[in-house]
């Protein structure tokens, strides 16, 4: 707190405006915003007033106090920043933890007490986070005026210090003292002495700035798509073809080109590649058909890569035909592999986006795969061979892609394998994102309705391009280890050529020294360029508070953002070893944070004790440690085809939180007893039903369910449901696949709580609704039953079981 | 005395000896071989149509029946002249008796055509192989004749499209959703297999049909590349018309990439996997030297300059045998498919022809050079390619064998023609080889009426059997070809000639001096082709020494005694005249220059031979009728008009004093009007001569002492040089033009082969 007498000190008659901010020590920080998070603002100012420093640490015995679903929408631990940390009275000057939040809220001050808790340290970020309705928007810094540290580049922040009567800051990361930029008080656009005070990077943890030229290698890009549409037999007889073009064409509007600079490609494939060439202002293509697979090249210097505008109407034309075009094509195969590289020749002068569409497994050409699913491996140790990528081809060149600003989203539809592993490997490197549609068909509805959807609002995202991103952090921390799509170019920048909304990544911290500092800052700065053409640098903040108290460091763990990171850790260890190594590790990561809880802060210490204890804001790691246990991605089980599996494991490793917890922890409604007001619009939008923990003792013979995992949503009828509700809900008989919106109240009620379901998650996904009759198909059956984690499947244990086991482990283990 | 223009127009045949020596060591001694000149579809209105398969030999030996045939009428029987068998006349043959005898053995159809009754496989096929890099109006000019011609070509004949620039597109005129093509890498070369795949005509990697569902044609094989006319005119002139620029940038310092090479190969890759054995023309338009992948001419660097004659002379032509090499092994599979290349050069320099010259030389196929595509030569050259005859069908046959049968005196030592060898290794087959021999059968693909081939025979009789009384030798010439209506024909000629002792006149008197001249001067460019100029000079010198020596009289060591009859008079005039043409002087013209003169010089007649060897002048002045004028610098004078026709050039020469009132413009004033007619009489005759020549020949008028007039200034014997006056004074009556060579005079090489033939023996 010396500094901040320095600044209270140094203050000048120039700033007698607004003295109140700059002398304001005393200011209470707002971590929190959302109404919803109120309550938790009301026990901080309860702990304040009892003069503690940390959040308080309460109890509970995992064996008396079974999981509760909503605690997972409560907002993590507070993060209680010394006074005087921040700069600015705004609620938004520490990052919501939609943007940024860590595992721990409390850092502890030296890398032994962290090692004590064995919870594991580190950053759970999406920082192209979407707006949904009612969202703040990231404010824009446009003056160009950006003002960093010299030394180890840090952004301005709420967190930094103003010293020497303001003409300078201290950094908040490595304590260097910097010039205030002149601009900083002047304002430029009128011409007259300005506010800093009202500058948003000030005042907000989540800001963007416009990058003036020294940020720019080149000018911006323009945003390019471009599209290769697997035209071989199977893809255009499920109508793949058909349905991708008409979501293309319908979306056309909805692709980013505000500055009308947007370029478009379509390369279509089996065996050979199809080019389409759209002289700009025609309304006709011309096709050139490059049969030369080992030896791709462009048949064409111009009019391949087509100004959107420009092209529009040839575009329109190509992509309402393109499935009729190939409608007698009898070609089985795929080169995907040439057609990736025809449209990166096509792209890496500028770079941008390839949306690669495929229903099969690369046969011919560069990056051809074989098939090696073999049932007889499945369950075995060998089994993480079929998840590792089976040919150096697809990361060699999406390294070379990464380089030239090229990312590749997968969209993957085969009905036999299709290697999803080594595919999604593109993905995985060049910040985009896989989707598959397993045995895809558009016959049926369901299946047109999600793809159409799920690749419409991926057309529709804005992206960022070109973008690296860094993460800052005080002195002592260390970002040790990355996860998620990118590529790790120098140590620590992450090299992202379009970065989709959305995605989350993970990072690991290492505590290399003593922290002396009350708190430490985070900061993750996005450089890029906006699909409109803006070189601009998106800046996350988040400032925590440091403790050297083990009881304040478990009290401020986020159990959601450090299931966030075992998943990410756990998809990692059963590609790098075995996925029965990766189940150990989260097994025995749980056991050792029991254990150092029961060890430090019960008085069972290391001797046995009858109770399973772990503080309240824990309380349901262990339940999303055995959702993770039981996820698709990392199971125990001989069942699981190679491509479910790896594509489970895309989705661990890139959802958003918010997206991956039920994804890991489904969501289990009962529809058929909800309270009237459920489904009904209230003042916070549609009114939703309380959430049951996922087990099947909560079903009843004659109810209606929902289980929802955010990929998939189950209507459950029971197998006595009365006739009533099943003509209210379904029009009986034709309860079939799909879910009517009928002219009854209940009805349209279920329709509005599984809309709003819909809506609630980030992303692109549309969960696909499948109607389960209890006494139906039984694998739609135990499809969906093994979404109620809770319940025993198998080998796998129930969650009593499995608490049970974890407690024997923790009382026979030596802490 | 046999009129020999007679017997060509009867039978297109042209014999340097029309009466043969007996055995092998007199003919070796008439220094010229037996050999024939023969145009196979030399057209004959008083053919009748023969519609029944022709009546042959048993096999081997299948010979055709003919009126050189003993036949008994009673047995039903005839005996095979070539091979003596005796062969029962077919069943439907019963009726035939002295008065009712079959077309075929009349006396006057020693030439017929049979129209057989199996019909071609595959109508005609046109590929056109199409270089885009061409600047705009000869692109548009290019475009126009194509478009033009698809109203020329049958409609019923398949054609395709093939572009090429940096790449080689494929068109697929069979698609109907969009403008659709096929593209191939410039630099690449591709197998014969590789293209086939990527074209798509091999049946692989697909999904079987659904039950009851046709497998589509259309949407592989070759019906998506080759259409009737009839079912994609509109398509195809939609695609020529939209036709562009080949749109790679070129740079200032290279030349466009023009990746001929591969185009070709797909071409032909295409037609041998589609379409094998059956008429096919692929048609080459390349405004420039391929400069990319194989079959690379020079390089797309403007400084390196394309190789010139020089160049391959000091084997410094760095492409050269590379491309030689690829192209000729493109000729080699498609004329052994039956196909033809045609090379169209529209451009001022040159194309790489030389490199490319065994496409059309293996294929009989036709070459033109014009400077550009928008030149006449080019267009009507073009155009005349597809005239009709009288039935309206085309003049041009296609995928044509041709097969010769001797009887046992003669065998065939080879042909020198647009042809390859056909591989036969029959009976009648020579020890002796002179151009491609070792064979009695050539294909030669693609024929017109004008098509003629060189056929050389030795004989075989051994020396000291005595001469059966009447004995004479027979040759049959069989050509089997695709006729452009769809059938298949069979044209059939069959000569006989007398043998006569060693030493009779009638050897002498038998001498056809024109072909014989022609045919000497198909084996010198043959031989030029393989070795060097001089040594073929030296050879042709020596040949004419010893045929004089053999045949002039004359007193030993006494020149002045020397006389050559009539029929031997003009032959040393011809090897003067041979011997100084671009066919063997190459260093005034470049390669490609040169690659075209000698493919001319092997198609044609022995008279357009002829006057490629000896250029025809006629002279034009007052009061007297045009004549011809010796081809000599005295015959410029100031007051005529010259008219030279070398076959590739037709020129106009005004004297100094007509060029001069014509530049006065006297032809437009009243009172010189038959200055007026002076004028116009030579370019009718001009255009006459244009009427069915192929390729156009270039049009040239000039004044005496323009730089134009360098063309006859360089054909003319230069009896009056720039040398005549200064060393040995002027030269009795040299009242012509000096011609600036060093050049021997007509008159100097007479008076060398004066004293060699009579002087001491030369070998
Ligand atoms: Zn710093
Ligand atoms: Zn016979």
């Amino acid at each position: 707190f010396q500094q901040q007498q320095a600044v209270a000190g140094g203050q000048g008659g120039y700033y007698g405006e607004n003295p109140e901010y700059i002398n304001a020590p005393q200011q209470q920080t707002y971590p929190q915003h959302s109404p919803a998070q109120m309550g938790a603002l009301a026990d901080q100012f309860g702990q304040m007033n009892m003069g503690q420093k940390g959040p308080r640490l309460f109890t509970t015995n995992l064996l008396a106090a079974p999981p509760e679903p909503f605690e997972l929408h409560q907002p993590p631990p507070p993060i209680l920043l010394p006074p005087g940390a921040c700069l600015s009275p705004s609620p938004f000057a520490n990052a919501d933890p939609s943007y940024q939040r860590s595992t721990l809220n409390a850092i502890p001050t030296t890398n032994a007490l962290l090692g004590k808790s064995k919870i594991p340290l580190g950053l759970v970020l999406t920082p192209y986070r979407s707006l949904k309705e009612g969202d703040e928007p990231v404010p824009l810094v446009t003056d160009t005026v950006i003002a960093r540290c010299r030394r180890c580049r840090t952004y301005i922040n709420p967190y930094v210090q103003f010293i020497d009567g303001g003409n300078r800051w201290r950094c908040c990361m490595c304590s260097l003292s910097n010039e205030v930029p002149q601009l900083f008080d002047w304002d430029q656009v009128r011409n007259q002495p300005g506010d800093r005070w009202a500058r948003p990077e000030l005042n907000h943890a989540v800001v963007e700035f416009v990058a003036p030229t020294e940020y720019m290698v080149r000018p911006p890009q323009p945003a390019v798509y471009i599209f290769l549409i697997d035209v071989s037999h199977n893809a255009v007889q499920t109508g793949m073809v058909a349905t991708a073009t008409r979501t293309i064409l319908e979306n056309l509007d909805r692709i980013p080109d505000e500055s009308g600079r947007t370029k478009v490609a379509l390369i279509a494939f089996d065996t050979s590649l199809y080019f389409f060439s759209m002289p700009p202002g025609g309304s006709e293509s011309s096709m050139l058909v490059v049969s030369d697979i080992d030896d791709v090249f462009l048949p064409k210097p111009t009019d391949l890569l087509v100004n959107l505008s420009e092209g529009r109407q040839a575009l329109e034309s190509l992509l309402g035909r393109l499935s009729d075009m190939f409608q007698d094509n009898h070609t089985i195969g795929s080169a995907l592999g040439p057609a990736l590289q025809a449209g990166f020749q096509l792209m890496s002068p500028i770079g941008g986006k390839i949306v690669a569409l495929t229903s099969t497994l690369p046969s011919v050409g560069p990056g051809a795969l074989k098939n090696r699913e073999d049932p007889k491996i499945l369950g075995t140790a060998k089994e993480s061979g079929l998840l590792q990528a089976a040919s150096p081809f697809y990361k060699t060149f999406a390294i070379e892609c990464s380089r030239a600003q090229v990312s590749v989203d997968m969209f993957l539809f085969s009905s036999s394998y299709q290697d999803v592993a080594t595919l999604a490997c593109l993905p995985h490197y060049t910040a985009g994102q896989t989707y598959f549609y397993p045995a895809f068909n558009a016959s049926r509805t369901e299946d047109a309705i999600k793809f159409a959807h799920e690749f419409g609002e991926v057309l529709a995202q804005p992206i960022m391009l070109e973008a690296v991103m860094r993460v800052r952090a005080s002195k002592s921390l260390r970002m040790s280890s990355f996860h998620g799509n990118f590529f790790v170019r120098s140590t620590d920048l992450l090299a992202m050529p379009a970065v989709p909304q959305d995605l989350s990544y993970a990072i690991e911290v290492q505590i290399e020294d003593t922290i002396t500092a009350p708190f430490v800052v985070f900061q993750t700065a996005v450089l890029h360029t906006t699909c409109y053409g803006e070189r601009r640098i998106r800046v996350v903040t988040t400032a925590l508070p440091t403790s050297s108290n083990l009881s304040e460091i478990f009290a401020s763990a986020d159990q959601v953002a450090i299931a966030t990171l075992l998943a990410n850790k756990a998809v990692e260890r059963s590609i790098t070893h075995k996925l029965e190594d990766s189940r150990d590790a989260l097994f025995n990561k749980m056991v050792e944070i029991l254990g150092a809880y029961k060890a430090s802060m019960t008085a069972a210490g290391a001797g046995a004790s009858a109770q399973l204890a772990i503080s309240e804001n824990l309380k349901m790691l262990p339940v999303l440690v055995l959702g993770l246990l039981k996820n698709v991605g990392i199971r125990q089980s001989a069942q699981i085809p190679p491509d479910l599996r790896a594509y489970a494991q895309a989705l661990l490793t890139s959802l958003p939180s918010q997206v991956l917890m039920p994804y890991i922890y489904p969501t289990f409604y009962s529809l058929h007893n909800m309270a009237p007001e459920c489904g009904t619009v209230g003042e916070q939008g549609v009114i939703m039903p309380s959430p049951l923990p996922p087990t099947s003792e909560k079903l009843e013979r004659h109810g209606l369910f929902l289980i929802e995992d955010g990929q998939t949503i189950f209507l459950w009828v029971g197998r006595d449901a009365v006739p009533q509700l099943i003509i209210d809900v379904f029009n009986l008989p034709s309860y079939e696949t799909t879910l009517p919106v009928l002219d009854n109240v209940f009805s349209q009620r279920v329709n509005a709580v599984i809309q709003k379901t819909r809506e609630m998650r980030r992303g692109p996904y549309y969960p696909h609704l499948y109607v389960v009759k209890e006494d139906g198909e039984p694998a739609l059956r135990l499809w969906a039953l093994s979404c109620l984690i809770q319940d025993r499947a198998d080998v796998l244990p129930s969650y009593q079981q499995f608490i049970s086991q974890l407690k024997d482990k923790v009382n026979g283990s030596s802490y | 005395m046999l009129n020999f223009e007679d017997v060509e127009d009867r039978d297109g045949v042209r014999l340097s000896w029309n009466v043969w020596p007996s055995s092998r060591i007199e003919s070796t001694r008439t220094v010229v071989p037996i050999s024939a000149l023969y145009t196979p579809l030399k057209q004959r209105e008083d053919l009748p149509p023969v519609l029944y398969e022709p009546v042959t030999c048993k096999p081997p030996c299948r010979a055709v029946l003919n009126p050189y045939c003993q036949i008994d009428i009673r047995g039903k029987l005839w005996i095979c002249p070539f091979c003596l068998q005796r062969n029962a006349f077919p069943p439907h043959y019963k009726d035939i008796s002295n008065t009712n005898l079959p077309a075929e053995l009349l006396p006057k159809y020693t030439t017929i055509e049979y129209t057989l009754s199996r019909p071609a496989q595959a109508p005609p096929i046109f590929l056109f192989v199409v270089d885009t890099c061409l600047d705009e109006d000869d692109l548009k000019a290019l475009r126009d004749a194509l478009v033009v011609s698809l109203s020329l070509i049958p409609p019923f004949a398949l054609v395709g499209l093939i572009t090429f620039g940096t790449m080689t597109q494929v068109h697929e005129l069979g698609y109907a959703e969009c403008s659709k093509s096929y593209v191939f890498r410039g630099g690449k070369e591709y197998s014969p297999k590789q293209i086939q795949d990527m074209l798509g005509l091999s049946a692989q990697n697909r999904a079987a049909p659904r039950p009851g569902q046709p497998m589509p044609q259309q949407t592989f094989g070759a019906a998506r590349f080759l259409l009737p006319v009839s079912q994609c005119e509109f398509q195809l002139t939609g695609i020529l018309e939209s036709l562009a620029r080949d749109p790679w940038p070129v740079a200032n310092d290279k030349r466009a990439l023009r990746c001929a090479g591969v185009a070709l190969s797909v071409a032909v890759g295409m037609l041998e996997t589609t379409f094998p054995n059956t008429g096919a023309r692929i048609m080459l338009f390349a405004g420039g030297p391929a400069t990319e992948g194989p079959g690379m001419v020079v390089s797309n660097e403007l400084k390196e300059p394309i190789r010139s004659h020089h160049d391959i002379d000091r084997d410094s032509a760095k492409h050269f045998k590379r491309a030689s090499k690829f192209y000729e092994g493109l000729a080699k599979r498609a004329s052994n498919n039956g196909h033809v290349v045609d090379l169209f050069a529209g451009c001022l320099d040159q194309i790489g022809l030389l490199e490319m010259k065994s496409l059309p030389n293996c294929t009989n196929g036709v070459i033109v050079l014009a400077d550009s595509f928008a030149t006449s030569i080019f267009k009507q050259s073009y155009l005349r390619l597809f005239n009709k005859d009288e039935a309206g069908q085309l003049e041009m046959g296609f995928n044509a064998t041709f097969d010769v049968q001797t009887t046992k005196e003669l065998k065939v030592s080879g042909v020198i023609s647009h042809a390859i060898s056909a591989g036969k290794k029959s009976a009648c087959v020579g020890e002796t080889e002179i151009g491609i021999g070792q064979t009695s059968a050539w294909k030669i693909n693609a024929i017109t009426p004008k098509t003629a081939a060189a056929v050389y025979f030795e004989v075989v009789t051994p020396a000291g059997q005595p001469l059966q009384p009447g004995s004479r030798g027979l040759i049959q010439f069989v050509t089997h070809y695709q006729h452009a209506s769809g059938q298949m024909r069979l044209r059939v000629t069959t000569i006989a000639r007398n043998f006569a002792e060693a030493g009779s006149p009638s050897i002498a008197a038998s001498f056809d001096q024109e072909a014989a001249a022609v045919l000497m001067a198909r084996i010198a460019v043959f031989k030029a082709e393989v070795d060097d100029s001089p040594d073929v000079l030296r050879w042709l010198d020596r040949m004419l020494i010893r045929l004089c020596q053999k045949f002039a009289d004359y007193r030993k060591e006494d020149p002045t005694s020397f006389r050559l009859t009539d029929n031997f008079s003009i032959y040393p005039q011809f090897m003067f005249h041979l011997r100084r043409s671009q066919f063997l002087q190459v260093f005034n013209n470049s390669p490609d220059e040169t690659a075209f003169y000698r493919h001319i010089l092997n198609e044609e007649d022995v008279n357009n031979s002829l006057i490629m060897i000896q250029p025809t002048l006629m002279s034009y002045t007052f009061d007297v009728p045009p004549q011809p004028v010796l081809l000599d610098s005295v015959s410029i004078k100031p007051d005529v008009i010259l008219l030279l026709d070398t076959f590739f050039h037709i020129l106009i020469f005004h004297g100094e004093t007509v060029a001069q009132w014509r530049k006065a413009g006297y032809q437009e004033q009243e009172g010189y009007e038959n200055f007026k007619e002076l004028l116009e009489s030579p370019v009718a005759d001009a255009q006459d001569l244009l009427v069915d020549r192929f390729p156009i020949p270039r049009y040239i008028v000039c004044d005496q002492g323009g730089s134009q007039a360098r063309f006859l200034l360089s054909k003319l014997n230069p009896s009056t040089t720039h040398m005549s006056s200064s060393m040995y004074g002027a030269a009795p009556g040299a009242n012509g033009q000096a011609i600036f060579t060093d050049d021997v005079s007509l008159q100097v090489f007479m008076e060398h082969l004066k004293r060699l033939a009579v002087g001491a023996q030369t070998n």
